[in-house]
C-alpha cells in the first residue's frame, strides 16, 4: 500500500509534500517526484498539500500500474529530498497539461545550495 | 518564500474535528498505558522501547501532530522500526487498534475519535504490507496488463 505520483507532478514539481512527509519517503528527479512504496505508511498527509493534484493512493485509477512502477525504480534511483526547494519558474503553466509522462525526466534533482542560517 | 507563514497556513484534517494538540497528547499518553499493561503487546512493546517511553512518547505525539494538525514535527521512520520486530504478527495489529479505538472513543468527541481511528486503520495497514512484504509473503509489484482503454480517457469507470 501506498500512494503514487502521477502526471501532472511532471515540470510542476512543486514540492510541497516534501515539506509534510512525516517518513520523508520522496525522491526527486530533475523535473518530477516520487513515493518510495516500500516507505509510505499511507498517512495521506501528501495528497491534499499538492497544488497539482499529482498523488493518489494506490486504490484510486489514476494511480495506474505503470505510474506505481515508474515511483518504485526511481525512488531506488533518485536521491531522497527532504526540503523544498523553489519550483521551475514555470511550473504554474505545468499545472493541467495532460500527457506529460511524454516529458518525464530520468535525470536526478539538483538542490540549490541551501543558504547558511 | 516565508516558510514559517506558510506552515502556519496549512490547515490538516484534525482542524475540522476539533483536534488539538491538548487531546493528541492526552490519548496517547492513555493509550500507550493500556499498551504497556496489555498482556498481547506490553511485553513487545516494553522489550523494544525499553527506558525510551518519555522520548517515545513525546515522538508519538509529534506523529499524530505532523499527521492531523500538518506541523511537520515528525521525522522518522515506522516502518523499517515495525520490521525489524519479528515477533509482530496481524493479531498484534488488531489488537492495537481494537484498544485505540476503544481509547479514542473513550477520551475524544466522535467525530475526532473516527478521523484518529480511521488513520490507525489506514496506516497500519500500510505496515502489515510492509511488514510482509519484507518476509517475502506478498508478490512483487508488478505494473498491470495493458489496458484497452485509450491514454486519454479519465480516471471514470475503472
Amino acid at each position: 500500500m501506498t500512494y503514487v505520483v502521477t502526471d501532472n507532478c511532471i515540470k510542476c514539481k512543486f514540492m510541497d509534500c516534501v515539506e509534510v512527509c512525516p517518513v520523508d519517503c520522496f525522491y526527486a528527479g530533475e523535473n518530477m517526484l516520487v513515493i518510495s512504496p516500500d516507505e509510505c505508511i499511507d498517512c495521506g498527509v501528501c495528497e491534499p498539500e499538492c497544488p497539482a493534484d499529482a498523488i493518489f493512493p494506490d486504490t484510486d485509477p489514476k494511480a495506474t500500474g505503470e505510474w506505481l512502477e515508474l515511483n518504485k525504480t526511481y525512488a531506488d534511483i533518485w536521491l531522497n529530498l527532504t526540503h523544498k526547494d523553489p519550483p521551475p519558474a514555470d511550473a504554474a503553466a505545468w499545472n493541467g497539461v495532460e500527457g506529460m509522462r511524454a516529458s518525464f525526466s530520468p535525470n536526478p534533482h539538483v538542490s540549490e545550495p541551501r543558504r547558511v542560517a | 518564500m516565508n516558510m514559517p507563514v506558510q506552515r502556519l497556513l496549512r490547515v490538516g484534517p484534525g482542524a475540522a474535528v476539533g483536534i488539538t494538540e491538548a487531546m493528541i497528547h492526552e490519548l496517547v499518553h492513555a493509550f500507550y498505558a493500556t499498551v504497556r499493561a496489555d498482556p498481547a503487546l506490553g511485553p513487545i512493546f516494553n522489550r523494544v522501547i525499553g527506558d525510551g517511553w518519555d522520548d517515545h512518547l513525546a515522538k508519538l505525539c509529534d506523529f499524530w501532530s505532523s499527521v492531523l494538525l500538518m506541523t511537520s514535527r515528525f521525522k522518522g521512520a515506522p516502518m523499517p522500526a515495525h520490521i525489524r520486530i519479528a515477533e509482530i504478527r496481524p493479531t498484534h495489529f488488531a489488537r492495537w487498534l481494537h484498544l485505540f479505538k476503544q481509547t479514542a472513543e473513550q477520551l475524544c468527541p466522535p467525530e475526532a475519535a473516527a478521523l484518529f481511528v480511521a488513520k490507525s486503520e489506514m496506516i497500519a495497514q500500510s505496515l502489515q504490507f510492509g511488514i510482509a512484504a519484507s518476509r517475502g509473503e506478498l508478490p512483487p509489484l508488478r505494473p498491470e496488463p495493458a489496458r484497452t482503454k485509450q491514454p486519454s480517457d479519465s480516471g471514470v469507470g475503472r
